[in-house]
């Protein structure tokens, strides 16, 4: 498929999802008229709830997904392994694990950077860990083991913290934190996340044509003038910032950096320079899909949006797993 | 409160029938009732309360409790004391209770109450197990008075309606104490309005919708931070809702039977009244 025609399509779908994220909630609201009235400068309920309430729950859902999208295409492309994703490996729940560290510890109340600095240095440390244990030529078993070594250490500690927090609604939020969630993020969460994630973005999408390189080996990659070493640090460093930065404001949310690049690869001619951009957008489209998913659900308390993406994930996990077991018999 | 009665009868038949006495050595196992032991029982007889009851942002009685020794609600905490009386909630350190019970040690289980006159009754009945029906009665009278000072009539639909916004986006509807408080208060709750029974969700949206002339928020905030306070910081609620818009009410306050029911009130009616003139010029 033409680049131009594919990205087009997915812009195109985010922002018809965009629109219905914005009219879709709990209050009835007509957006149509709350835009005039935001236009015109009125300040009226609705367009309090549309500028403070919706547009910040519909932008941070498409950061948070282009984040995780693109990230799932780099690390695929650095680790060279199909089942590479931020919340498989545990570089989201490492993230979530510094924001909680922040965030109870009062922290993130003194200087707000401290949250997304927080969550990009535990995204930071999972993915050096991850790479000393199974980086360069290792195994998918290798790196699903390494992964879920991380991941159940992120998720406990986590949970220990939140234990010995000393307010006693910290301990009923494991769940969130372990499942994400966008329900009444404003737009000081958005200020506080978006130009960290965007310089990981710009880290990650300058790396495309040296993962090219590195789809025929390092060896090839460095004789093409890869300097690996280089490749390697800016990869990392991009993805925790851009998934660090998020997961601080929402929690973990698992599988989306998983399906939105072996959704687009076949149509990207398993090329990861292209795949990056293409993952990006199918990425924001899926989360924004789930959270729009979350709000028609109106029964009972709002659902989590790691709930919704890991009903759709875990099947295309295990499909997958089942696809690269019969490739390697 | 029928069926609370009548264990604090049975109760009291097995501990007169053992020798006619009041209990020496009482444990309770339920924030609110350490309230009631450590304001009604004689010096001396309370063995234990619970470590919350030390808690002065959790507890009424903390400066009461600083002595006491305190449980976190497990059977091996209490079985070693010896106690002669347990008082315990209806719905927390079951596991405990069910292991006192087995072991013949007399517990009495204090019902959640729905209503000002639940919660006077259980005053009475907790001061009649402990032995001390006088300062119950002493007690309730004092709440009552309290009470009916700050009587006032009720206007129907031209009150302010308050809503109750807890830590999660939680509110409290029909059937709670806080809500009986609330209409003793002259405020109508949003979350009653709403059809929304006892511990219910309110949205962010739907509140901003609904309007309501003034948020009622617990105090428990200096406790640390926690994500459940982060929508009470939410700008779109902050922008509507400041100054005498919303008032604070710490939730023991308001939770547990005793005479801090009688300042809860006084607070929600003082904030009532503040409300009219403002109201109008910030809509």
């Amino acid at each position: 498929m033409a680049p131009s025609l594919l990205l087009g399509g997915l812009l195109l779908i985010l922002l018809v999802l965009s629109a219905v994220s914005l009219a879709v909630g709990r209050a009835p609201l007509d957006v149509g008229s709350a835009i005039a009235q935001w236009v015109r400068g009125e300040s009226t309920l609705a367009t309090l709830v549309l500028i403070e309430l919706r547009v910040p729950r519909t932008l941070l859902a498409v950061l948070v997904g282009a984040s995780l999208g693109l990230a799932g295409a780099a690390l695929q492309g650095l680790l060279r392994n199909p089942l590479a994703e931020p919340g498989i490996i545990g570089v989201s729940a490492c993230a979530a694990f510094g924001a909680v560290i922040a965030f109870y510890s009062g922290l993130s109340l003194a200087a707000p950077l401290a949250l997304p600095l927080a969550g990009i240095t535990g995204a930071l440390i999972a993915v050096v860990l991850l790479y000393a244990l199974a980086g360069r030529e290792a195994s998918t078993l290798t790196l699903i083991l390494a992964g879920v070594a991380i991941n159940g250490f992120a998720g406990a500690a986590t949970a220990l913290a939140l234990n010995l927090a000393p307010n006693p609604f910290a301990v009923t939020e494991i769940v969130f934190w372990m499942m994400g969630s966008l329900a009444d993020r404003s737009i000081s969460h958005l200020l506080l996340a978006a130009p960290l994630m965007i310089l990981g973005w710009a880290l990650l999408l300058t790396s495309g044509r040296a993962l090219d390189a590195l789809t025929l080996g390092e060896d090839t990659a460095a004789s093409l003038g890869v300097q690996l070493s280089r490749l390697r640090f800016m990869l990392v460093l991009g993805t925790a910032l851009a998934v660090g930065s998020g997961v601080a404001v929402t929690g973990a949310v698992g599988f989306v950096g998983l399906v939105a690049p072996h959704l687009l690869r076949p149509f990207v001619a398993h090329q990861p320079s292209r795949l990056l951009v293409a993952s990006a957008f199918a990425g924001a489209v899926l989360v924004l899909a789930a959270d729009i998913a979350i709000r028609l659900i109106t029964v009972g308390p709002e659902l989590k949006l790691g709930v919704v993406t890991a009903l759709i994930g875990a099947p295309f996990f295990l499909m997958l797993v089942m696809r690269l077991r019969r490739e390697t018999i | 409160m029928k069926a609370g009665h009548g264990v604090a009868v049975l109760l009291l038949a097995s501990v007169i029938g053992t020798g006619n006495t009041a209990p020496q050595r009482i444990v309770s196992l339920n924030l609110c009732a350490d309230e009631l032991v450590l304001r009604l029982a004689p010096p001396g007889t309370v063995k234990s309360v619970t470590w919350l009851a030390r808690d002065p942002t959790l507890s009424n009685v903390s400066a009461l409790a600083q002595d006491v020794p305190v449980n976190r609600g497990l059977a091996e905490d209490v079985v070693p004391l010896a106690p002669d009386l347990v008082i315990a909630g209806a719905y927390t350190a079951r596991t405990a209770v069910a292991l006192l019970k087995r072991l013949g040690i007399p517990v009495l289980e204090l019902k959640v109450p729905t209503d000002v006159e639940e919660a006077l009754a259980q005053i009475k009945t907790v001061a009649t197990a402990l032995g001390a029906p006088a300062k119950g009665t002493q007690l309730i009278a004092d709440v009552r008075s309290g009470l009916s000072e700050l009587h006032v009539a009720s206007t129907g639909l031209s009150q302010p309606i308050a809503a109750v916004y807890q830590p999660n986006g939680l509110t409290i509807g029909k059937g709670s104490l806080v809500d009986d408080l609330l209409s003793r208060a002259g405020l109508r709750n949003l979350a009653v309005e709403r059809r929304i029974d006892n511990y219910g969700e309110l949205p962010l949206e739907l509140l901003l919708f609904a309007q309501p002339d003034l948020l009622i928020i617990n105090t428990a905030e200096d406790r640390g931070p926690a994500m459940a306070y982060e929508v009470l910081r939410h700008p779109a609620l902050a922008r509507r809702y400041h100054g005498a818009r919303v008032i604070s009410v710490p939730s023991a306050w308001w939770s547990c039977p005793g005479p801090r029911l009688v300042d809860a009130v006084q607070r929600l009616q003082h904030a009532a009244q503040r409300l009219p003139s403002l109201s109008k010029a910030e809509r």
